[in-house]
């Protein structure tokens, strides 16, 4: 599989593959100048790599996400679900922090739209 | 120009940032970033900081792709206006920036639907129009007015000035 492996940004996502832990990472915040152009090479990833492989867990920990950002993690969503009806073992985790109830309220709303296992945990960020 | 009154002028106001000039993703970038360091001085929730943020992005986000995709020159006339202000325990976030005058009628109109929403409907209408929109290069999801609205106790304000036969002055401001 070809790596994927996105430097973080202060407005853009850090995204990487761990190959051994079958595992896609996505962290940071998300409101890039053009959303659809910064996202569009991770789903094709994403597509690919299900094509070959039928295991992945999807480690999504951003707090703030603009409302194309949004639409462009839905589309993940649906391409993780569309691999889920095909039998693919794909799987969410949601990391927020206990401060930042907004983004619990994202996760539940996308949890709404598929239906593999999606977890939402949530964690206390150490206060400086 | 006279320094002393325009910052007397910011302070009566309760101005704490502004920008005037053209406009470009680094400057809201840098923007965003001072404003949150600003707030997070303050005594207020996270939760808060990250509403102002959120309105303020999804506002200078809108009006950027307004002025690139219409091709409206960036330097002068196509400058954009930001102001965040405290308005006693709320914080406003404004911009101003010219439109063509043919676009306003349907934006203004915008804007009243989703005033007129419920939270509920304006949640299930975010919905819909995330589910509907597609993803193209060099254009939002359409639902950022949405997401402010969603995060104000107040109606979306607006206001608009004519400044000649093609352009209008549009001004927009969301509390949070």
């Amino acid at each position: 599989m070809r790596p994927l492996d996105i430097e973080q940004s202060t407005s853009t996502p850090g995204i990487r593959f761990d190959a051994a832990q079958r595992v896609l990472k996505i962290w940071g915040e998300s409101y890039p100048e053009n959303s659809f152009e910064f996202y569009a090479p991770v789903q094709a990833w994403l597509k690919e790599y299900l094509s070959a492989d039928r295991t992945l867990n999807l480690d999504v920990n951003v707090s703030y996400l603009n409302s194309s950002s949004t639409k462009c993690m839905l589309d993940l969503l649906d391409t993780l679900q569309e691999a889920h009806e095909g039998g693919a073992a794909v799987t969410l985790t949601w990391r927020y922090d206990l401060e930042n109830p907004r983004s619990l309220d994202l996760a539940e709303e996308f949890q709404e739209e598929v239906s593999f296992p999606f977890a939402i945990t949530s964690y206390q960020e150490e206060k400086p | 120009m006279d320094l002393f009154q325009l910052r007397e002028q910011f302070s009566t106001e309760g101005i704490l940032m502004c920008f005037n000039g053209p406009f470009s993703h680094s400057i809201i970038e840098e923007m965003g970033t001072a404003i949150r360091n600003h707030l997070a001085a303050e005594n207020i929730t996270r939760m808060a900081v990250q509403d102002v943020f959120a309105v303020y992005i999804e506002m200078t986000q809108n009006v950027r792709n307004y002025l690139s995709s219409h091709n409206i020159r960036t330097d002068d006339i196509g400058s954009a206006t930001v102001l965040i202000s405290r308005q006693g325990e709320r914080y406003a976030v404004s911009s101003g920036n010219v439109m063509l005058k043919e676009d306003v009628a349907a934006l203004l109109a915008r804007i009243e639907r989703i005033n007129a929403c419920t939270p509920d409907e304006l949640k299930k209408e975010i919905r819909r129009q995330l589910r509907s929109s597609t993803a193209e290069p060099g254009k939002g999801a359409g639902i950022g007015l949405m997401e402010m609205a969603k995060r104000s106790p107040a109606k979306l304000e607006y206001a608009v000035r004519d400044i000649d036969g093609r352009f209008a002055f549009f001004t927009l401001k969301t509390l949070v």
